[in-house]
């Protein structure tokens, strides 16, 4: 079926994995009150279930976008293979979210209605995002979803941090939504329109007023960078995914990381090609900047969370060899790169939950002495998940990583490809880190008092979680066709990318 | 080595089974490794239940008869076989060698070592003397070392070492020859550390390997110039090119040989790598006749002897091969002539005679040096095993009374002729031969070689000719010197009354039947083994009884086909050798005098010490003056230790404590720990103070729009 | 026989695959049958490797033989592509004969956690194998980094007492070499794909890629740092002294025999064939020649000072590979031929006596020297076994050890004479380092009661020692076959090498900086 969009309700069947998220929102808000006076044990995970159900809608129904083409570019909504594959990706992240958190959040006793209804609307607000063609929309997007996610980060009441995490996080996004906003302004005046195509087409032509274009370009950067945590940019990190709800933080690593970047992209390396020779510069120092901080800092961390926290802004540094590379490789390595990340965070973050015990104490690393030894499956599991972060062969993470790799080679960033493998090194010492203490140290007297159960939805998340990351690591082939021919879509907007191969 | 080397000779005489020759030392070796293997693992028992394993308890184990067939049997065997070939080759008169090719060794790119055994009358000659002597002195030490708990053992090195040298004579390329270098080193190291229980012994050892090695290092470059030079290294191939390729006296060729004089000086104990054969005394008294008098250490000689061609090439190394032979041969007397430790005094000894040896080969008398080399092997391996008969009959001695004296030093010992007369009679003769008294072997030897060393002084247009009347002095100082210090062995010995103790003398005994004979027929060999090498005008001399003695020049007619291209060399290049000594007369007047000389020394010697009274070791007072110098040895050892061995052992240690441990290991670790010690300075920044974050937040976004403004 | 089988077509596959069979059947059965199944495995799959030696035939020249690929990505161009040639031969005839003896060997040293541990080994065995088996640049890496991750659990988790610090510093140093390699890996793809498109990892085709004098330099040094840890040249050698002492027996004798060689190896391999402009330039020869010269006599300075025999071992494989190094940068048939000897002989020796010091320590459970004396009274054949390989460790002629050195030597003395010198004098300093600890340990009184004790060689470890002994001498005594087999391989490496035209200094000096546009500004 081909959609024209002058047709205004065609945007309904472009934006149905949206709407019926939105719309399955609303329910679960409804089951939730509705049974609010039988209050007790199971509810939560009944709408856990429920939940997840209308995220295996969305994804169905995401699926089924694939047989739909879309008429012209002009339309505020794209509806190409870029925005699809990476609906797959905010997708599997809100669903894995949800599998770890079913036991946490009933655990700890959060309005289960709350947070899975919230959780649902920031991936709307994400799925949103990574699909606008109009920096206006990205932004209605961004907001949807940030709003969600405060909310989310400080859902626990009983808890301080908590608390201080969602505040936290709520005024230095604020903060940074002024800057994301003044650069559409700038943007705006500088080319008179708010559509990435537009905008592509008019700074190709030259018609783009040069100071302001820059201006706004460098405000917007800065709103994405805040986003996706990028040194300068990310001090409320470590703090916020430490504070948050471990669900919380690992939804937050992901998937808001990844729409984040999807946007990042598509906005820099669609509408702002023809300004590349200008912005590349400061995008490549943030990048060194992110990689080598973050990954410094991680190896004194003692708390696996804070650490992976670190880890994360680490991975962002190397997402955004991407951004810098703006070539074909580079963004399908994107593509594929965030897919992968997306397994393996919220797979160690759901060995976080389990060893913290569905709680928010027993982080520091020493809890994860001997764990290898006391329960080998999960020990397994979180060294493949290690390994796979820390980008070694025979786990996705490495494929992800040569793929940014080969984008990089392509644009001649020679440099920073080596800086790039050199903080790798220093982060291989973090997560060796903890396989060392897993395997090479005894369990410690109350950790082998406490024995780990694994819960059903759990269980699920971690197996899919390895087995995925090692079939990517061993067969990539189809994934990367895949993620390629979602990044050509790109290209058939205006100019498209460029590939800066020599 | 390349086709044309393994091409087989059109020479009428076909060897017998040379490559069994060499086989059957090393079957040996095989049964009694395994005997000694299984009898190892029976003492390792006792040892661990704590008693010491003596095989004297429940009588003689099985392990006891089948080495001494075996060890002393294939000794046999190999020489009867050398002697069928010998005689094989005396009656053809073969000029070129005779090559046999088993297996390619090494084959890479264009080198191409065969596994290639060459015969001729050098190798046939020095294959005389490893089998014939060797097989005398495995039967001496049958009775020698009867009642060691390693005897299997001893014996299972002692053929393996023979295999070595073997190898080393008969091989027919450097490389091959090198095998063998090392392995007879590799036997040394394992028999003079045989007893290894005593550290001293083990340590012996270990010095004569290490510093054999660094000779080993000379060989190894040789051979590769060798292969830059002739892409070949056999030694057919550099031989045949070697005039053609050559330059008398050209660089390349002097360095080749200093190189392979380096290798020499090692295995042959000369200055400055002689340190290491006196301390090899530690090992049983017949391995040191064997390996570190008769055969092995002259294996330095054999090389140059082997290489004439290429020294003859090189006058400066002729030279210096000259020059450190006879300071060794005056150096190392000097030292014999205070040692207290019969041993000792033949270790000396043994040294100052290779010197001698290398003298002759030196001044280009190749013939001269084999002679001596041979006549050395006979009555120096009859010194050492006289000695050994002596220790051995004086530890018994000592034994019974457990005595805590040194069975080896002479001052305990005194009067055994009354004790032990055959050895007394035997080693007296072997006394005069080394002394170079006539008509002994030594005196023929020997006094070839400095005559020859005269004759080059005086050759028409030898180089340095003042250098060789210079070396031809020094050679007749050290041979008086030998004359003295074999005399007083043999007085403070055997002579004047005994001192071992009243108790204890009645347990001296003469040596048994296993060791007495081969010492007899040594004697025999020392007495007239001279006799086959006699120029004309001695023989026709009163010297030669007129004519009537039956001697003959044969040994220099045997070896013409070795030496001749190398004779031919000297003689286009010095011209005529001189018929006078420097201080002229003729051969057979020198002779008559230095005959004399040496007789009167060891007669004054005799009449001197004969009437002193030495006292016993215990009593004896510390040497004075020079003669502790001697004592000590001139302090070369202290020297070496202080300015070669502990500097290197200190800088070592400086390097392992130091720079690897604490510089370039540091600076591994100090990398990681800076990345650590960066990132917790940056974690500081990490204040969990919002504004922090937004004041960090504000400078990025500053500097961002700083650097665009700077941009455009 | 072999033809009728198909065994050209499918033994490497199995080499590979086998011993992952083999972990699975170890995990999944009782704790106690785990050692003796490792056994069995890595024994089928050296009795498999045997037939190579019949299968590829030097006649047919140099190239790969064997060979058989298969897409994996196709996407990159990635192959799972393994072929056979000279070189890699006896490398992984090596490894398959090196590890069921380094599994017999831990059959008493590993005492607790026995499944992983010999599952690991056989993962090792796994990776070592691709190593030396890949022919595509890709599956190379993959494999060459895949050998850490099981050295890096059998050093910490069966080591001695810093075995973490060990295992941490030889993963992160090795990886750091190796990851700047991947950059030059994926530079060189590149290139690849710019200049004459192809989109492949393949050796053949990576080869044809026309790089300037400038890359070469920079691509050069970037694969020569990632070996020079790997090897372990001077002065990157520090972790291998702590990995040896803190790694269980098994370990360190699967370090020392084969893991070092993947670094020497990748000289051969990637260093001469890939950047021959490089290769040859002057300076770069004279470095690694002067670096293998050092490494020769530093390293067994150092190893003469040290009290811990396994230490003192360490550090003479770092003397001895720097012999490898010196042979190899020889650039000539005799160096090459050399070197490759030497990493056999050392592979043998060395992980011999690793192997005798593991059961001296598991008799004395201490590896200083003072505390051994006149062990050889108690424990004859032990110490037999000990002066053999250490004899054969320091070249004696007669032993495999020698003939190795001999070539290396050889080769870098025809071309370098005054290094020559020097790199020869290592024959002498080996007798310094290895004669006194002999004699410390098996000579000199036996005053110790608990040496007293001492057990001489059982069965087993009769069985272990016996093959390596006889390899040993068998090669020192008629080395040829080798040296036949390794030849056209070896002459394919030197032509390539000599194929590319000297480099003139002038293209080095201003030669175009890899990162071009980037850093324009």
């Amino acid at each position: 079926m081909e959609l024209d969009f002058s047709n205004q309700a065609h945007f309904i069947v472009a934006l149905a994995p949206e709407i019926i998220l939105a719309v399955w929102g609303i329910v679960i808000l409804m089951v939730g009150v509705s049974s609010r006076r039988s209050e007790g044990p199971g509810e939560s995970l009944d709408l856990g279930w429920l939940s997840l159900l209308g995220i295996f809608a969305a994804t169905f129904a995401n699926g089924w976008l694939y047989g739909v083409t879309e008429v012209g570019t002009h339309s505020m909504i794209a509806l190409d293979g870029f925005a699809l594959f990476s609906n797959w990706i905010i997708l599997g992240g809100a669903g894995l979210s949800i599998l770890i958190s079913q036991s946490y959040v009933e655990k700890q006793g959060l309005q289960a209605a709350e947070f899975y209804a919230l959780l649902i609307y920031s991936t709307v607000g994400l799925m949103v995002m990574v699909a606008a063609r109009d920096l206006i929309v990205i932004f209605l997007g961004l907001e949807i979803m940030s709003v969600a996610v405060y909310v989310l980060s400080a859902i626990n009441r009983r808890s301080r941090t908590s608390a201080e995490a969602g505040l936290k996080y709520f005024l230095l996004g604020a903060f940074s939504t002024g800057f994301f906003l003044y650069g559409i302004a700038l943007v705006y005046g500088a080319t008179g329109s708010t559509h990435i195509s537009a905008i592509a087409e008019s700074i190709a032509s030259g018609a783009a007023h040069g100071a302001l274009l820059m201006f706004g370009i460098a405000l917007l950067a800065v709103g994405f960078s805040f986003k996706v945590s990028v040194v300068p940019f990310h001090m409320w990190t470590p703090d916020v995914y430490e504070g948050a709800p471990t669900p919380v933080t690992a939804f937050m690593s992901v998937a808001v990381k990844a729409g984040a970047f999807l946007a990042f992209l598509r906005v820099f390396s669609v509408a702002f090609t023809d300004a590349y020779e200008s912005w590349w510069v400061i995008l490549w120092w943030l990048t060194v900047l992110t990689m080598v901080v973050a990954n410094l800092i991680a190896t004194v961390q003692v708390s696996v969370k804070r650490m992976l926290a670190y880890s994360g802004i680490a991975h962002a540094g190397y997402l955004m060899v991407a951004i810098v590379a703006a070539n074909e490789s580079a963004a399908a390595g994107l593509l594929f790169y965030l897919l992968i990340y997306t397994l393996m965070n919220i797979g160690a973050f759901g060995i976080v939950i389990l060893v913290s015990g569905q709680g928010e104490d027993r982080l520091e690393i020493q809890e994860y002495a001997g764990l290898g030894w006391r329960h080998p499956l999960l020990g397994l599991g979180f060294t493949v998940f290690l390994l796979s972060l820390a980008g070694f062969p025979g786990t996705g993470g490495f494929i992800g990583k040569v793929f940014l790799l080969q984008g990089a080679m392509e644009a001649d960033l020679v440099y920073l490809s080596v800086i790039l493998v050199l903080t790798t090194v220093i982060s291989y010492w973090y997560y060796l880190r903890v396989a060392w203490y897993m395997w090479m140290r005894d369990p410690t007297l109350n950790a082998a008092a406490s024995p780990i159960q694994v819960p059903v939805a759990m269980r699920l998340a971690l197996i899919a979680g390895v087995i995925l990351i090692l079939y990517l690591g061993v067969f990539p082939g189809t994934t990367m066709e895949l993620a390629r021919s979602s990044v050509t879509a790109l290209s058939a907007v205006g100019p498209g990318l460029i590939g800066l191969a020599p | 080595m390349q086709a044309a080397g393994l091409e087989e000779p059109q020479g009428a005489w076909e060897p017998l089974l040379p490559g069994l020759i060499i086989l059957l030392p090393l079957l040996g070796f095989a049964i009694n490794g395994a005997l000694a293997l299984s009898a190892a693992r029976k003492s390792a028992d006792a040892v661990r239940a704590g008693r010491e394993f003596d095989f004297l308890e429940n009588g003689r184990p099985a392990s006891h008869s089948l080495p001494t067939w075996v060890g002393p049997g294939v000794m046999l065997l190999a020489f009867l076989l050398t002697l069928v070939n010998f005689v094989g080759m005396l009656g053809a008169d073969l000029h070129e060698p005779v090559i046999r090719s088993y297996w390619t060794w090494i084959a890479t790119g264009d080198l191409n070592v065969a596994a290639a055994i060459q015969l001729d009358q050098l190798s046939m000659i020095m294959m005389m003397i490893i089998t014939g002597v060797g097989f005398l002195i495995h039967v001496f030490s049958v009775g020698y070392m009867q009642d060691d708990p390693g005897y299997p053992r001893y014996f299972a090195y002692l053929n393996l070492f023979v295999f070595f040298m073997l190898v080393l004579v008969m091989g027919a390329s450097y490389p091959i020859m090198f095998i063998g270098w090392e392995g007879v080193g590799l036997c040394s190291y394992l028999l003079i550390g045989f007893w290894f229980s005593d550290e001293e012994k083990a340590s012996a050892g270990k010095k004569a390997f290490i510093v054999n090695r660094i000779g080993d290092l000379g060989f190894l470059l040789a051979i590769f110039l060798l292969y830059l030079v002739f892409q070949r290294v056999d030694y057919v191939g550099v031989f045949g090119n070697a005039e053609a390729v050559f330059i008398y006296g050209g660089p390349v060729i002097t360095t080749v040989t200093l190189f392979f004089l380096l290798a020499a000086t090692g295995k042959s104990a000369q200055i400055p790598l002689y340190i290491w054969l006196p301390d090899a005394m530690a090992g049983p008294t017949p391995v040191s006749a064997l390996i570190h008098a008769a055969t092995m250490v002259t294996a330095g000689v054999y090389l140059i002897v082997r290489s004439a061609v290429l020294f003859a090439l090189a006058p400066l190394s002729s030279a210096v091969v000259a020059g450190i032979g006879v300071l060794t041969a005056l150096f190392a007397a000097t030292i014999a002539l205070k040692q207290q430790d019969i041993k000792k005094v033949l270790a000396y000894s043994t040294v100052s005679q290779l010197g001698y040896m290398f003298l002759g080969v030196g001044v280009g008398a190749y013939t001269a040096g084999v002679f001596h080399l041979m006549t050395h092997a006979f009555f120096k391996a009859l010194l050492f095993l006289g000695a050994g008969a002596v220790i051995h009959s004086m530890h018994h001695a000592l034994h019974h009374t457990h005595k805590d004296w040194d069975a080896q030093d002479m001052r305990n010992m005194g009067g055994l002729r009354a004790y032990m007369p055959i050895t007394w009679v035997t080693m007296w003769l072997a006394t005069l031969a080394i002394a170079g008294i006539w008509p002994f072997a030594g005196f023929f030897s020997k006094d070839e070689i400095i005559w020859m060393t005269g004759a080059m002084a005086g050759a028409e247009n030898a180089p340095y000719q003042g250098l060789y009347t210079v070396y031809w002095i020094l050679a007749l100082a050290a041979a008086m010197m030998t004359a003295f210090y074999m005399a007083r062995l043999m007085v403070m010995t055997f002579h004047g009354e005994n001192r071992t103790g009243s108790t204890e003398a009645e347990h001296l005994h003469e040596a048994p039947k296993t060791m007495w004979i081969p010492l007899a027929i040594l004697a025999a060999l020392s007495v007239f083994g001279g006799w086959i090498n006699v120029t004309t005008d001695l023989r026709e001399s009163i010297l030669g009884g007129f004519g009537f003695l039956p001697m003959s020049e044969w040994l220099h007619g045997w070896l013409e086909p070795v030496t001749e291209a190398a004779h031919q060399i000297q003689e286009a290049n010095l011209g005529e050798l001189a018929h006078a000594a420097p201080l002229g007369g003729g051969e057979v007047v020198w002779g008559l005098i230095s005959t004399v000389v040496a007789l009167s020394v060891v007669l004054v010697t005799m009449r001197r010490l004969g009437a002193r009274k030495v006292p016993v070791a215990v009593e004896d007072a510390e040497p004075k003056g020079f003669s502790r110098i001697l004592f000590n040895k001139w302090y070369v050892d202290e020297f070496y230790h202080r300015w070669v061995v502990d500097p290197i052992l200190t800088t070592s240690r400086v390097l392992g404590r130091i720079v690897d441990a604490k510089i370039i290991d540091g600076a591994v670790n100090l990398v990681g720990n800076a990345a650590r010690a960066v990132g917790w300075v940056g974690s500081l920044l990490q204040t969990g103070q919002t504004n922090t974050y937004a004041f960090f937040f504000t400078v990025g976004v500053l500097v961002i729009l700083a650097m665009i403004g700077l941009q455009g | 026989m072999l033809n009728a089988l198909g065994y050209e077509n499918w033994a490497l596959h199995a080499l590979i695959w086998l011993p992952v069979l083999g972990m699975a059947h170890v995990l999944w059965a009782a704790e106690d049958r785990a050692k003796w199944l490792a056994l069995r495995w890595s024994l089928v799959v050296f009795a498999l490797s045997v037939g190579l030696w019949w299968a590829y035939d030097p006649a047919l020249g140099g190239g790969y033989q064997l060979e058989s690929s298969r897409p994996w990505i196709a996407a990159w161009g990635v192959n799972y592509a393994l072929g056979l040639d000279g070189i890699s031969l006896f490398m992984v005839m090596l490894t398959t004969f090196t590890t069921p003896l380094a599994v017999l060997g831990s059959f008493n040293y590993i005492k607790k956690r026995q499944k992983p541990f010999y599952a690991l080994m056989l993962l090792l065995e796994v990776g070592v194998v691709g190593v030396f088996t890949a022919v595509d640049l890709f599956l190379f890496y993959v494999f060459f980094e895949l050998t850490l991750v099981p050295m890096y659990f059998i050093i910490g988790i069966w080591g001695g007492e810093r075995r973490v610090y060990a295992a941490i510093k030889f993963f992160l140093y090795t990886a750091f070499g190796s990851l700047l390699m991947l950059v030059g890996i994926l530079y060189i793809y590149a290139r690849g794909k710019a200049l004459l498109g192809v989109t492949s990892f393949a050796f053949v085709d990576l080869l044809q890629i026309p790089l300037t004098p400038g890359e070469q330099m920079w691509l050069f040094g970037a694969f020569a740092l990632a070996f020079a840890i790997k090897v372990p040249v001077f002065p990157f050698h520090t972790w291998l002294p702590d990995a040896h002492v803190e790694a269980p027996t098994p370990g360190s004798v699967m370090l020392a025999a084969v893991l070092l060689k993947m670094g020497t190896y990748g000289f051969v391999r990637f260093l001469l064939p890939f950047f021959p402009v490089a290769a040859q330039h002057p300076s770069v020869v004279t470095l690694m020649l002067v670096l293998g010269v050092v490494g020769i006599i530093y390293a067994s300075w150092v190893a003469a000072v040290q009290p811990d025999a396994k230490k003192l071992v360490a550090y003479t494989s770092v003397a001895h590979m720097g012999f490898v190094v010196v042979g190899i940068f020889a650039l000539n048939v005799n160096g090459l031929q050399g070197g490759l000897l030497v990493m056999i002989s050392h592979g043998i020796s060395t992980g011999a006596l690793f192997l005798l010091l593991g059961m001296l320590y598991e008799r004395r459970h201490t590896r200083l020297i003072d505390e051994f004396g006149g062990i050889g009274r108690v424990a004859p054949w032990l110490a037999t076994a000990f002066v053999i390989t250490a004899l054969s460790s320091i070249g004696l002629p007669g032993t495999s050890g020698f003939v190795g050195e001999f070539l290396a030597l050889l080769g870098v003395f025809e071309d370098h004479p005054g290094i020559g010198i020097f790199a020869a004098s290592g024959v002498i300093f080996a007798a310094y380092y290895m004669l006194p600890m002999v004699q410390s340990v098996f000579f000199n009184a036996l005053e110790k009661p608990e040496n007293q004790a001492v057990q001489d060689l059982s069965r087993r470890e009769v069985a272990i020692l016996a093959p390596m002994i006889a390899l040993m001498i068998v090669i020192g005594v008629h080395p040829t076959p080798l040296l036949r087999k390794m030849e056209p391989s070896v002459q394919m490496v030197l032509e390539r090498v000599y194929a590319a035209a000297p480099p003139s200094a002038a293209v080095i000096e201003s030669g175009r900086d890899v990162s071009g546009s980037e850093m324009a500004e």
